[in-house]
């Protein structure tokens, strides 16, 4: 069978486990897929079957760049800042400690490592660890779909879970686009050598660019066909001028991500575009990933994994608890929310693979950390982020249970009393654009799930 | 003016990322293809704000940005840009055959295919017949005996009568006319896709007997043939019926899982030495037909998967044309382009009377025959491979041919359908 028509029915499959698989295991068992082509991939790959060479991977290397493109850009997409400004700071302020803890640590710790396990000077094992702790603190957002949906965001511990998983994009895309800068050392054909920062800039106006000419382009007009035009050519352009410059395409789609999700009247027809393709390219990633690993039997190789998945769960469950207690949060947000972030999924991958492909020091380490993290976190990061959330929710959800009752109670009595209550009251309110519309969806759903029986048969008399 | 805006912008980037790239740079195939969606799609509303068709406009993008002048495509990034291409040909047979429904078949299928044999029989004895008498005007036949001229003019006769699904799908798409003009252009143009499979190789077999290429490579076996034909029916039967259970059964996230089905059916057909067109033809004519209503869905996700992939497929077309390439053939190409015009309209005459179909069809459907692309290409690169020395100026011949009735087809099958009245004037101005 040759490489492509093998790589198509692997889509094929892969496309087809999205909507069939992925959905059933998310529902009734709470699993979140996708490891398993990791799994799949390294069967395909040199180590096992042989099916996939070295030279067919290196055709399909832009699509492995383009799958890294769209992690970054819809890791981007949720930071619309419209939003963000009705979230409480200390929100923001854990998310931030919890991140700088993550990558402060694991880059600490993976630096001795490295330099212990394969007698390294520090300077020389600061590289593998810097990208190791930009890895680290990406967590997946999967998870908290998986167990919670869209529902229920305006909960405390849920919405400091969502606002940690953006964090965490937001420190693992930036730090990991920061070291690519940083290892920039090609000087350009036509100019001068560039310095770190200026490689950065690039990488930054890159994703500026890409989401200047898509709005260019999309002009006043927003039917589907030009915006599946539209998006698909600044994402690709971005993406493809980022690798071929030598950066971090990840960054420069990232920004874009942002520019657009800040810069869009109505976001959501971009966003269900992008995840239309999210899955199905992360399952590809995964299955490129798995065929280009190349792991070792070293002993020192799995020392350091096994450092490195000790410290960052430390991180993440330590960190969280302890900047929590220090900003007195726990009544908020508990102790324990830190164990929704130990799932690793689409961006630690592309993140991983974005290194490992471009030859860096000890690359096939850094890879393997994030593989196996992958493997054993995300399967059950849904029951990780349920565990962390369900002990808080208990009290809330009684709370409402109450005040439902009180509040169906009270209603009703009105109702009698002054016919056209809830009429008048309906009649009141405002269409809500599109930023409150979920809001105001969401509050619905989680302080007045479902009106009491007397009530909607008043309604509807 | 917001076009140019973009254009503008797209031409700093690609200047700004050249000029910052290191000479280890690796190919920037992706960056390119990101690059022509948004450029040639933006010049080809520039074409459409004046009137011409937007493929013309994608076609004179890849002319603009090509190896030819400013170079951002290079020759070596065509190439590796060509699975672009592949599954742009896979999507737009898949299209194709999507159109064609079971009962317009059996009410014209016999009209088209007069229609089709009568253009196809004077086509090619015209063309061959001019390329014989301007023989003198081409070094490679100058001097040749009379049955080397006949060898080669019948192999460009082979190649000059094949017309561009790609185009008239596009077109369509684009116009979205679907009267009786549009209908049995797109005919006649699918049946002679299939026709010209057996009738090239059995020119081709006829020049090899006349003149025995050097090395005797290239050679086509009847056995070869028949399962080129027949096993694209049957693959394309399977992967049809496979698709109408999955519309039936499943039947989500058609966009992403239409552009699967195109690379499937294009990796299967070229895997299973199968013709890739037809196999991907008939599986999107079983998807329409027996998709259990659900085709039609089908279809307008695929279209909408298509529309990046076919704007890079006629830049990439254009960027493979060299203007500078046509002129030294002139004097050969102008009147070879003329007469295989006239052919086309005498035989869509002939065929016609013969067909008895309405004078409108008649004097329109000529009109989007004149198209040539990627089958055409594709035939000219055979011939090359046949004929390593003596073949490599005939494919030069062909390839400034096709280049003229590139750019040429997409405006006059445009006139055609307007003097048919099958483009509404609404539909026409919002191309603009």
């Amino acid at each position: 069978m040759t490489t492509p028509l093998l790589l198509i029915l692997v889509a094929a499959m892969a496309f087809l486990a999205t909507h069939v698989a992925y959905e059933w295991l998310a529902k009734r068992l709470l699993i979140v897929s996708g490891a398993e082509y990791l799994v799949l991939g390294v069967l395909l790959g040199p180590q096992v079957t042989g099916l996939f060479s070295p030279a067919a991977l290196d055709a399909f290397q832009p699509l492995v760049i383009l799958s890294i493109g769209w992690m970054g850009i819809t890791t981007g997409m949720p930071l619309r800042l419209s939003q963000m400004v009705r979230i409480p700071a200390v929100t923001y302020r854990l998310a931030l400690v919890e991140s700088l803890v993550t990558i402060a640590l694991v880059g600490a710790g993976a630096t001795s490592a490295f330099a212990y396990g394969f007698q390294l000077d520090q300077a020389a094992a600061l590289v593998p660890a810097i990208a190791l702790g930009a890895i680290a603190v990406a967590s997946t957002p999967a998870g908290l779909d998986v167990a919670f949906g869209g529902r229920r965001r305006s909960i405390p511990v849920l919405q400091q879970i969502e606002v940690a998983h953006g964090m965490d994009g937001l420190m693992g895309v930036l730090a990991f686009g920061g070291l690519i800068a940083y290892l920039h050392d090609a000087t350009p054909l036509l100019v001068r050598a560039l310095t770190t920062t200026e490689w950065i800039v690039v990488t930054l106006g890159i994703g500026t660019l890409g989401g200047t000419l898509f709005h260019l382009f999309l002009g006043n007009e927003e039917s589907p066909d030009r915006l599946v035009i539209a998006l698909g050519g600044a994402v690709i352009l971005a993406s493809g001028a980022a690798a071929y410059l030598d950066l971090s395409p990840a960054l420069a789609t990232f920004v874009m991500g942002v520019i657009l999700a800040n810069s869009l009247r109505r976001p959501g027809p971009v966003t269900e575009v992008l995840r239309s393709g999210e899955r199905p390219l992360y399952y590809v990633l995964l299955v490129m990933a798995g065929v280009s690993w190349r792991p070792e039997s070293n002993i020192v190789w799995w020392l350091v994994i096994g450092h490195y998945l000790i410290l960052r769960t430390l991180a993440k469950l330590w960190g969280t608890g302890i900047v929590t207690w220090l900003n007195r949060a726990q009544e908020r947000v508990g102790l324990d929310w830190g164990r929704a972030l130990i799932g690793q999924g689409r961006l630690t991958i592309a993140l991983a693979l974005d290194y490992s492909r471009r030859d860096l020091p000890y690359g096939e380490v850094v890879f393997t950390c994030a593989a196996v993290s992958v493997l054993f976190t995300e399967f059950f990061a849904a029951r990780f982020v349920r565990s962390a959330a369900e002990p808080l929710m208990l009290p809330i959800e009684q709370l409402t249970a109450t005040t439902e009752a009180v509040a169906g109670s009270v209603t009703e009595t009105m109702t009698h009393a002054i016919p056209g209550f809830l009429r008048g009251d309906r009649d009141d309110r405002h269409a809500p654009d599109e930023d409150e519309a979920p809001v105001q969806a969401e509050r619905a759903a989680d302080e007045l799930p479902e009106a009491p029986p007397s009530t909607r048969s008043s309604e509807d008399r | 003016m917001r076009r140019l805006v973009i254009l503008l912008l797209l031409y700093a980037v690609m200047r700004g990322v050249f000029a910052l790239a290191s000479e280890s740079a690796g190919a920037p195939t992706l960056m390119l293809f990101g690059f022509l969606i948004l450029a040639a799609y933006s010049v080809g509303e520039l074409a459409a704000g004046i009137g011409l068709p937007k493929i013309v406009g994608y076609m004179a993008a890849g002319i603009i940005f090509g190896p030819s002048a400013l170079g951002y495509v290079s020759r070596p990034a065509l190439v590796e840009l060509t699975p672009v291409s592949n599954l742009a040909i896979a999507l737009i047979a898949f299209l194709a055959g999507a159109e064609l429904q079971w009962k317009e078949i059996r009410e014209r299928g016999s009209a088209i295919v007069k229609m089709m044999s009568a253009e196809l029989v004077l086509s090619f004895v015209a063309v061959a017949g001019t390329l014989a008498l301007l023989r003198g005007q081409l070094p490679l036949l100058a001097q040749a005996p009379a049955a080397e001229v006949f060898a080669f003019s019948i192999l460009f006769a082979a190649v000059a009568v094949v017309h561009s699904p790609a185009a008239t799908i596009a077109l369509l798409s684009e116009s979205k006319a679907n009267g009786p003009v549009a209908r049995y252009t797109l005919g006649v143009v699918l049946v002679m896709d299939v026709a010209v499979v057996l009738i090239f190789t059995g020119v081709l077999a006829a020049a090899r007997a006349l003149v025995p290429p050097s090395g005797g490579g290239g050679g086509v076996q009847v056995g070869a043939v028949v399962w080129e034909i027949g096993g694209a029916v049957l693959v394309g039967g399977a992967l049809g019926a496979a698709v109408s259970l999955y519309l039936r059964f499943i039947s989500r996230e058609l966009i992403i899982f239409a552009l699967l089905i195109a690379l499937l059916g294009a990796e299967l057909a070229r895997v299973l030495h199968v013709e890739t067109l037809l196999t991907l033809l008939v599986a999107g004519f079983v998807t329409e037909n027996a998709g259990g209503g659900r085709g039609e869905t089908f279809r307008h996700a695929m279209e909408r998967a298509a529309a990046p992939i076919f704007v890079v497929f006629f830049a990439l077309s254009g960027a493979r044309i060299d203007p500078l390439a046509v002129l030294p053939l002139w004097t050969i190409v102008v009147p070879v382009v003329l007469v295989r015009i006239l052919a086309i309209w005498g035989g869509i005459q002939i065929g016609g009377r013969w067909a008895k179909v309405d004078p409108a069809v008649r004097n329109n459907a000529w009109y989007g025959l004149v198209s040539q692309a990627g089958v055409a290409f594709g035939l000219a690169a055979v011939v090359a491979d046949v004929y390593p020395a003596r073949g490599e100026s005939l494919r030069a011949l062909l390839l400034a041919t096709i280049a003229v009735n590139q750019t040429l087809g997409p405006i006059l099958f445009r006139l055609g359908l307007q003097r048919a009245g099958e483009i509404v004037p609404e539909q026409r101005s919002d191309t603009t």
